[in-house]
């Protein structure tokens, strides 16, 4: 019996050794340690990321704040995967808050939802959505130091939040000139409207397309994360810049992707669902994941050429 | 401002011209703007409480609704038309209208005249409710508009046409049928 147990250690050994190589691996969630209510079941979560010594590690969720289950379902699902991929922070991808911002909503929207990843100091930065107040760019744990819009960097990555409800001739000039400054490698832009979507309810939003791309190609933006239709849709990388509309974090509307859409390279609107992504040099992988764990979308994508 | 902008806000501009009249009537609109922001930052320096780049939502909530209290109080009285004069909503409509020609502005306009902003009640000086979605502003819309500072925002509800105080919420001004 003793021999049948060795055994058994022996090849659990070797399939934990041969699967954290693999791109695809199974991770059984110990650490690190929740700070509290990370009473994770121990069930499997399969992550897709490399897990690169100094690589810049991120998580993107939008349109999170109903304050409902399916908001509460995919936090938790959030903290199961921060357990085996600890992401030093969120990007939020505005709609942070429906239907009212008193303190309860607070709460109820945003702080209670994802506690146990700020009592571990993950931070979260927000873009505002249509459904947001201004003066959440007050509020202590959104990042944003009081602005609508701004810049912040995590190792070659630069990070831009915009204002689209409001996208006025101050933030394009704004964009435009830290843009025009910027050195980073990855240069990475979230906001709440997509400029490209299949989605029925809002779909493409071509007017403020009409301002921003242009802005977007010149400066060499790589990535471009968007919500605001509550679905999942990894677009066809346009005038070789990356889209994700992400808008499915809190809200879902099922059945809302347009099948035949030719902006389309993934879609998923059965269900509620995160992103999770890693920057190593000049690779960003990134997997999407839905409220029951599945993996409903993953890859890798190159660096785009700087433009001379 | 550097040259790829100028470029990109030239061509989203095209054809809008301004003409003497028309410049007079911006400036007619921008100095009843600063009249409005003056006042409301006189009353901002006398809150009781203040917000930072790092407040609770106790802070905030507590700053937003005295804010609004304190404005509403400070323009007791206002009413439609004040900022959006005659003369600056006949400007303003132009534009609209202007912008609005395209067959390509048609699902626009559906999509502004759809937003889930039913139940606004429309009044100046009472405050745009938190519970409401804003539109988004066509951003290319707002390149033609007059400039407005930090303070306000133009709204949209309905075909109606608002001016928002950015922190307290409260509908400055507004132009009924402002959309064609």
């Amino acid at each position: 019996m003793p021999r049948v147990l060795s055994f058994l250690l022996l090849v659990a050994l070797l399939f934990v050794t041969i699967s954290s190589e693999a791109l695809f691996c199974e991770v059984f969630a110990q650490k690190p340690a929740l700070a509290q209510n990370g009473a994770a079941p121990a069930s499997p979560v399969k992550l897709t990321l490399p897990m690169k010594d100094g690589s810049v590690r991120f998580a993107a969720i939008g349109d999170t704040g109903t304050g409902g289950k399916g908001q509460q379902q995919i936090a938790d699902m959030m903290i199961r995967y921060w357990q085996v991929f600890p992401f030093e922070f969120v990007l939020m991808m505005g709609d942070n808050m429906y239907g009212g911002e008193s303190p309860k909503d607070f709460v109820e929207k945003f702080s209670g939802v994802y506690k146990p990843l700020l009592d571990n100091k993950v931070k979260f930065y927000a873009a505002l959505g249509n459904h947001d107040l201004a003066l959440q760019a007050n509020y202590e744990h959104f990042n944003m130091n009081g602005k609508e819009y701004y810049r912040f960097k995590k190792g070659n990555v630069a990070f831009y939040a915009l204002n689209s409800t409001y996208m006025d001739q101050k933030q394009v000039k704004w964009l435009q000139e830290q843009l025009a400054l910027d050195t980073s490698e990855w240069k990475v832009c979230f906001l709440h409207h997509a400029p490209y979507s299949s989605a029925k309810s809002h779909g493409s939003d071509e007017e403020l397309r009409k301002v921003v791309e242009p802005i977007f190609v010149r400066h060499g933006v790589n990535l471009v994360l968007t919500g605001h239709d509550h679905v999942y849709e990894r677009i066809k990388p346009q005038n070789g810049i990356y889209y994700f509309v992400s808008g499915a974090a809190g809200k879902l509307r099922k059945g809302d992707i347009k099948r035949s859409s030719p902006l389309t390279d993934k879609a998923f609107d059965t269900d509620l669902h995160f992103m999770l992504f890693e920057v190593v040099d000049d690779q960003l992988y990134f997997q999407t994941i839905s409220r029951t764990g599945e993996t409903i979308d993953t890859g890798v994508m190159a660096r785009q050429k700087a433009k001379k | 401002m550097s040259v790829s902008l100028a470029v990109v806000l030239s061509l989203l501009i095209t054809g809008a011209q301004v003409s003497t009249s028309d410049k007079q009537t911006i400036a007619t609109f921008e100095k009843r703007v600063k009249e409005y922001v003056k006042l409301r930052n006189q009353v901002k320096e006398k809150l009781p409480t203040k917000v930072s780049k790092d407040s609770t939502p106790e802070q905030i909530h507590a700053y937003m609704t005295s804010f609004e209290d304190a404005v509403r109080a400070a323009r007791a009285g206002a009413k439609r038309g004040e900022l959006f004069v005659p003369e600056v909503a006949t400007y303003i409509r132009n534009v609209l209208r202007d912008d609005f020609k395209g067959r390509d502005k048609v699902e626009l306009r559906k999509t502004i005249l759809q937003a889930e902003t039913a139940g606004v009640a429309v009044r100046v000086n009472y405050p745009y409710p938190e519970q409401k979605e804003f539109t988004e502003m066509p951003p290319t819309l707002l390149l033609k508009l007059p400039q407005l500072p930090q303070e306000l925002r133009y709204r949209f509800v309905g075909t109606n046409l608002l001016l928002v105080d950015r922190e307290n919420n409260v509908i400055v001004d507004y132009m009924p049928n402002a959309l064609p």
